[in-house]
């Protein structure tokens, strides 16, 4: 062969390859195995995995925050992202099954095989139990429909090009444990369900997080100030167990100071929890490894 | 020293003084020593309402009338928005059209009369009011108050 045909099969080959790899990979019908859904746990998963803060209307109270039409637009240095429409209607997701909920949540895959994009941060929730998925597709089943149509993301090239996800997808999406701890309820909680680390961990230049500097703090994306660091290096160094769990359930630090910024729609979401829920948070928070602030930028 | 001299002095000495006081004394420094005291006073409060001090039906009366006084001289301190260079969390939408926040410290300061008015005898009676007031904190600090930078 010469070795102008020898380069094109190789690219061709690199191209079948990167193809192949970028492909949205949904889970297989076989393993999924139908649990069977409760309204009454899956109202715990909403409240955890916090659903309502960015599907509900902006600045949503009360009964408002169970509207889940979605709108609220997020900027990133990748684009504004849209958050879809998540209540029981046409332009919602009323056909979905709970495989196709699975298939968000775990392989951040749509039900017409497309890419989501990291915005909707699957992956923490891939880390969800399936019970937990199938629980809350009951919860998201009873709430109100909202016939509000979707608005699409404003995205500049290349991230436009959704197959680009797959890249990412190759590079950062890793299930599996964070970090080794015998604290696995509040690990399931924290690394998974309730995606604290989407705020609270430094993020690479593709915008995935950074395992390294793990929950220790990053700059706030809204502008203004720090996420803090919550590992026992940081701010939280002098805080008990019980003092962390209160602050989730109340929104106040020890020093009765309130919450701030996004941890305000937080401490709503939390309080709805368990007190063993909080305690379990805040036990895997006291167990993480020591990491210094980060400097200022 | 004729008189011009003496009085240009004086007059100097005088603004000096003031700008000195003014700083210690500005509305920004006094609404932070005000909104310190009402947190501290949270804090006891707070102490008792989770359990970790044994309720104290004269400490919580005490505490709560500090707080209403604070509160209440803290309340005309965000008349107006002029900053004097001073750092603070204030945010600019506590002057913005259609703003609550007067109605809010209003709520806060209702709260802690309410408190007064009651004197709980026990934690029982007590706790619903605690939460009455944390709220007043938590939705006020939730709209006008900018993050730690």
């Amino acid at each position: 062969m010469r070795p102008r045909a020898k380069a094109l099969v190789a690219a061709g080959l690199l191209g079948l390859a990167a193809w192949y790899i970028t492909a949205p990979s949904k889970l297989d019908r076989n393993d999924w195995q139908s649990p069977r859904g409760d309204l009454a746990r899956g109202e715990r998963v909403f409240n955890i995995g916090g659903c309502a803060s960015c599907h509900m209307d902006k600045g949503a109270k009360g009964e408002a925050r169970l509207a889940l039409g979605g709108g609220q637009a997020f900027a990133t240095p990748f684009g504004t992202f849209y958050a879809p429409n998540i209540s029981p209607s046409e332009t919602g997701i009323k056909d979905w099954s709970a495989l196709d909920l699975a298939n968000a949540l775990l392989r951040g895959v749509s039900p017409e095989g497309q890419h989501y994009y990291p915005a909707f941060p699957y992956d923490s929730y891939q880390r969800m139990a399936p019970q937990d998925v199938a629980d809350l597709k009951v919860y998201l089943d009873s709430l109100p429909p909202i016939d509000r149509a979707n608005t699409p993301h404003d995205i500049p090239f290349p991230f436009n090009i959704r197959r680009s996800i797959g890249v990412w997808k190759a590079l950062f999406l890793q299930d599996g444990p964070i970090v080794e701890t015998d604290e696995t309820a509040g690990q399931y909680l924290v690394e998974g369900l309730g995606h604290c680390a989407q705020c609270h961990t430094a993020r690479n230049v593709l915008g995935a997080l950074d395992n390294r500097r793990w929950m220790a703090g990053a700059p706030n994306p809204e502008g203004k100030g720090r996420i803090p660091n919550l590992t026992p290096g940081g701010n939280l160094a002098s805080w008990s167990v019980e003092d962390i769990a209160y602050y989730l359930e109340s929104g106040f630090t020890p020093e009765y100071d309130t919450a701030g910024g996004t941890m305000v729609e937080v401490v709503e979401n939390l309080s709805r929890a368990t007190p063993e829920d909080r305690l379990a948070i805040a036990r895997y928070l006291k167990a993480l490894p020591a990491l210094p602030n980060p400097p200022k930028p | 020293m004729n008189i011009r001299k003496t009085a240009i002095i004086t007059v100097s000495a005088i603004v000096l003084a003031a700008s000195a006081y003014a700083a210690a004394h500005s509305p920004i420094s006094q609404r932070k020593a005000a909104m310190k005291e009402i947190g501290g006073q949270m804090r006891s409060l707070g102490g008792m309402a989770q359990g970790k001090t044994a309720y104290d039906d004269f400490a919580v009366f005490s505490a709560v009338e500090i707080m209403l006084n604070n509160a209440i001289a803290a309340r005309p301190l965000f008349a107006d928005s002029m900053d004097m260079g001073e750092e603070t969390r204030a945010k600019p939408e506590i002057w913005a059209a259609g703003s609550d926040f007067d109605a809010q410290m209003g709520q806060m300061i209702n709260a802690l009369q309410a408190t007064l008015d009651a004197d709980p005898a026990d934690l029982d009676s007590f706790l619903p009011l605690f939460g009455a007031i944390a709220a007043t904190c938590k939705s006020c600090h939730e709209k006008y108050r900018a993050p730690e930078s």
